[in-house]
């Protein structure tokens, strides 16, 4: 009988996924299929065609589908797709398999482990249903250009982080143009941790889009730095001392570890170990080791199965014309099974689909320094390294080096020295293929 | 470096979920023995979600051939199949996803079996049945109450699909709510307040004034308060702001976080029981008091739980005894952490004394209850749960909800595709064939199928024009639909009903987490579902 006990369970949800619902609770009632903006090849509203008409098997034929992501949401929605009778769907992956992956990857087997899961993916769902073409790309969504994503009709993604689904998202909205209608490609995006996920469907710049709600979903959890190296109370604290602090002054700054590797994993666990002995704390184990240090999400079949089925059931309706999700489902199964169905609102000030500027209420003796922070901080923009300017000049860029040193200075100024109210700041950034704008005004 | 501590190759597989499961809840699946009736889309969806994780074996019983219909739908056939033996095919495809799960087939017709060879599921724990006809339902649900069995009937039907658990009684200890703190601030136990008596915080320097936990601070102060108020805690609403006003004024410099977190938890004072309505429920149930030498370890551990809550508890469950995080030193924190063991373990003991004499009092060999089960219990006796199922005779023949279902009617509830699928079961009965299979939208099915849907009210008992009741838009929508999906399924909602089966059933074999109680309808055109008690 194999040994589990040294791996504990987690409660799901530790800050990675949606927050509660409580201020996003629109005014709604059960939806009934939305008929205003459908075209509907039926003789009457909201009622369908049978499954295998020759209308529908021909509507499925044209539409060129793009799946992001080809893991646990991946391989539920290759099958689905291809089953549903989808003909031309293509599918971009950057990772390898990895045994834990076998639990519910279901598309991948022991001899697979290694290989890249878009190809092996697209090969074994080729085989198994005759007549689709499934044409696998191993790299980054940031590898393709517009170019690429127009081919598509549709895009579905069965992603694991949020600064994928951000790129998609702002990639897509910015390839619209009013001229042309072709360019407007739906977006459906999955997720689930544990026994919760949830489904949506996304019109760019007609609906709300995923920056729209990314004020919804919960940093992930972080420990302060006094906690981590004075105070630590839990096993988890060792960790993060063992993985933050101790591995970078042992084996030097420029060498990371690697999660994958079972013998970095080792020397974590059993540093984290020591120091939790010192402090009288106990609980440490190699798999909590493995889940703080590689932010390990519990996952499993089932879940992945409703929420990718969903997504389907959304991708089926677009490409037939049918009335569809408008524009959110959120799914939890462990306690019951209980969906919330509801429609997100568009941010009119959104920074990636919006049509206004967000404003910005500034403290004009802040340094620029600290904006720049700020900007990291807040739950709605969370950037990673924003350069900003004005109209008239660069505050301060993230490169190239020579600009970067040119422009350090402003650092330290107060904001009042650089701008003034009512002018827009342009910002930047590597999480985003669009710039923000924001309009300046000062606190009294 | 060296790597001793590197998890076996089969726990890292399974590492994802066992963070969910824990290793009682593989073992749980790893010795379960499911049945699989009809290999359908959804049965064969179902089973994947099931094999993957590694449950210990699955049967899939199907007399029917593979033919070019079925291949369109199932991930689990392949066009070589076709003129094969659907259970064969299937199980196979079904196998090569875990070499860990043990998968079989039996060439069979599930109605015969369930009619004349009953004993056929005497070996299974679970039995999965798909696209089953009604009178099949009742008797394999006969079968399955008498020999008390879990079985889940499953409908699935173009964007439409149902399923209701039939179990034996449900007891569930390892919920895992999402928040189950017990920190006993309304009722501080004796050991907790002599720990608290020996700081005195206006003694503390600067630094350490910061870092005593929230715990300590608010029961200072309520001692300090109870000693102005006659002993008497802050009841009312603005006694509890005064009392938060004077928790702040102790605070030295504003950003002592730990006084913070003592405001932000003053709520948690108004709490003087542990024992909630439901979990008292649970501990007077007449199973807990008739104990007997067939007693399930369930009801043995409640009993000597409620003996331990009604005298040496004084009222409270046994101390569950974990500590979240919260803003301390590390010395200060620990040794409050300890204080909430210990006690947790005295309780622990007292529990397992009690647990040791019911066992020697009905003559059951004490190691039929491990003490790591009545440690769980412990740790989990605040959220225990208990389900009664109603049996599908009681619901179909017995005693239906009459009621509720026309009020659902009333409404637009999805309760409308529960009426479909019965009334298509009568649809086959009568006519031999089901809805729409005669191919595409038909008026006349449209009405053959409404007319079934008014006899099935009728057999509910509605007496009073029940076809009025179906007279909604938004019903006859549904029935117009329905029709047109014919008799197939579809490739999403096969997917999406094996998703929240197979959930269930692992909900159900690991006995954690909580399963619905008794039927689901998701409807997939509006992407809605329901839960009801039928």
């Amino acid at each position: 009988m194999t040994d589990y006990a040294n791996v504990g369970t987690t409660t799901p949800s530790s800050g990675r996924m949606l927050s509660d619902m409580e201020d996003v609770h629109e005014d709604h009632e059960q939806p009934h299929p939305i008929e205003e903006e459908q075209e509907e090849p039926e003789e009457e509203e909201g009622v369908m065609l049978a499954l295998d008409s020759p209308q529908i098997q021909a509507a499925l034929e044209a539409c060129k589908i793009l799946v992001i992501g080809a893991g646990g949401l991946g391989c539920e929605i290759l099958k689905n797709l291809a089953l549903t009778g989808f003909k031309e769907i293509h599918v971009i992956d950057m990772d390898t398999i990895d045994l834990s992956n076998l639990n519910r990857q279901f598309l991948f087997r022991p001899k697979d482990v290694g290989q890249p899961k878009a190809t092996v993916a697209a090969e074994f769902v080729m085989q198994r249903v005759p007549g689709v073409k499934i044409v696998p790309y191993f790299g980054k969504i940031q590898d393709k250009d517009d170019e690429y994503y127009s081919q598509f009709q549709i895009v579905i993604c069965g992603l694991d982080s949020i600064e994928a689904r951000r790129w998609i998202n702002a990639k897509l909205v910015e390839m619209i143009d009013e001229e042309d209608p072709q360019s407007l490609k739906p977006l459906i995006d999955g997720g689930t941790e544990g026994f919760k996920g949830q489904a949506r469907v996304i019109l760019p710049t007609i609906n709300s889009c995923y920056e729209c709600s990314l004020d919804m979903f919960n940093k992930p959890t972080t420990f302060p730095i006094c906690t981590i190296a004075n105070t630590p109370r839990l096993p988890e604290h060792c960790i993060e001392w063992a993985s933050v602090l101790e591995w970078p002054r042992v084996w030097g700054k420029d060498t990371k570890y690697d999660t994958d590797n079972p013998e970095h994993i080792s020397w974590l666990y059993r540093t984290a170990t020591e120091r939790a002995e010192k402090f009288n704390i106990s609980g440490v184990t190699y798999s909590l080791t493995q889940g703080v240090v590689k932010n390990i999400i519990p996952a499993i079949a089932s879940t992945n199965a409703i929420i990718a089925a969903s997504c389907c059931n959304e991708v089926f309706k677009i490409a037939t014309g049918s009335p569809y999700l408008d524009n959110y489902m959120m799914y939890t199964g462990n306690d019951g099974i209980y969906t919330y169905t509801f429609q997100h609102q568009k941010k009119p000030e959104c920074p990636v689909c919006g049509q206004i500027a967000a404003s910005a209420e500034l403290d004009r003796e802040m340094s620029l320094e600290d904006l720049i922070e700020s900007l990291k901080e807040r739950p709605d923009v969370q950037l990673k390294r924003p350069s900003l300017r004005t109209a008239s000049k660069s505050l301060y860029m993230q490169a190239p080096p020579a600009l970067e040193e040119a422009t350090r200075p402003n650092l330290e100024k107060k904001l009042e020295d650089l701008i003034e109210a009512g002018e827009y700041i342009t910002v930047t950034d590597v999480a985003l293929p669009v710039s923000i704008q924001l309009k300046v005004s000062w606190k009294e | 470096m060296a790597t001793e501590h590197v998890p076996s190759l089969k726990t890292q597989k399974y590492d994802r979920q066992l963070r969910l499961w824990a290793a009682t809840g593989q073992t749980a699946l790893e010795n379960a023995k499911i049945c699989l009736l009809n290999a359908t889309s959804t049965g064969c969806e179902i089973l994947k979600n099931l094999v993957l994780p590694g449950i210990g074996s699955v049967t899939v019983v199907d007399h029917t051939i593979v033919n070019e219909t079925d291949i369109r739908t199932n991930f689990f056939l392949e066009p070589s199949n076709i003129g094969m033996s659907k259970a064969k095919a299937t199980a196979t495809l079904l196998k090569e996803l875990n070499e860990d799960a043990s998968v079989s087939f039996e060439n069979k017709s599930a109605s015969d079996l369930i009619h004349t060879q009953p004993e056929f599921f005497d070996v299974f724990s679970m039995v999965i049945a798909t696209n089953l006809m009604e009178q099949d339902i009742l008797a394999l649900g006969d079968i399955c109450h008498r020999t008390e069995k879990t079985l889940i009937t499953v409908q699935s039907k173009g964007l439409a699909g149902l399923f209701r658990i039939q179990s034996p009684e449900h007891t569930i200890v390892e919920t895992h709510p999402e928040n189950m703190l017990d920190l006993r601030l309304g009722c501080p136990f004796q050991e907790l307040e002599d720990y608290v008596d020996t700081i005195e915080l206006d003694a503390l320097d600067q630094t350490d004034h910061g870092h005593i936990p929230f715990i300590v601070v608010l029961l200072k102060y309520i001692h300090a308060w109870k000693q102005e108020h006659d002993g008497q805690m802050p009841s009312t609403y603005s006694e509890r702001n005064e009392f938060k006003k004077l928790v702040k004024s102790g605070m030295r410099t504003p950003d002592e976080e730990n006084f913070e977190e003592a405001v932000a938890n003053v709520w948690r004072l108004s709490s003087t029981t542990t024992v909630e309505p439901s979990v008292r429920k649970i501990l007077d149930d007449p199973e807990a008091q008739k104990l007997n030498s067939n007693s399930d370890s369930f009801w043995i551990i409640t009993r000597a739980v409620k003996d331990f809550v009604d005298n040496e508890g004084a009222g409270q469950l046994p101390l569950a005894g974990k500590l979240p995080d919260m803003k301390s030193d590390t010395t200060n924190y620990i040794d409050l952490q300890n204080v909430y063991r210990k006690k947790a373990l005295a309780d622990l003991d007292s529990v397992k004394e009690r647990v040791k004499s019911l066992l020697q009092e009905y003559n059951i060999p004490l190691d039929n209850i491990p003490e790591s089960v009545i440690e769980v219990y412990c740790k989990n006796a605040a959220t225990i749960k208990v389900i009664r199922y109603r049996t599908l005779r009681e619901e179909y023949v017995s005693s239906p909800c009459t009621n509720s279902i026309v009020n659902w009617l009333k409404s637009d509830e999805n309760i409308i595709f529960y009426i479909l699928f019965r009334a298509a079961e009568k649809f086959a009965n009568k006519h031999k064939r089901y809805p729409g299979a005669a191919g595409g939208s038909n008026e006349e099915e449209v009405g053959l199928l409404t007319e079934q849907a008014v006899e099935l009210l009728k057999d509910l008992g509605v007496t009073d024009a029940p076809s009025s009741l179906l007279q909604s838009d938004f019903i006859k929508k549904c029935i117009k639909n329905y029709v047109r999906f014919s008799d197939q399924e579809m490739a999403n909602m096969a997917a999406l009903m094996g998703g929240l089966v197979s959930q269930e059933a692992i909900k159900l074999i690991t006995r954690q987490y909580v399963p619905i109680n008794n039927t689901c309808v998701f409807n997939g055109i509006a992407s809605t579902s329901n839960v009801y008690n039928l």
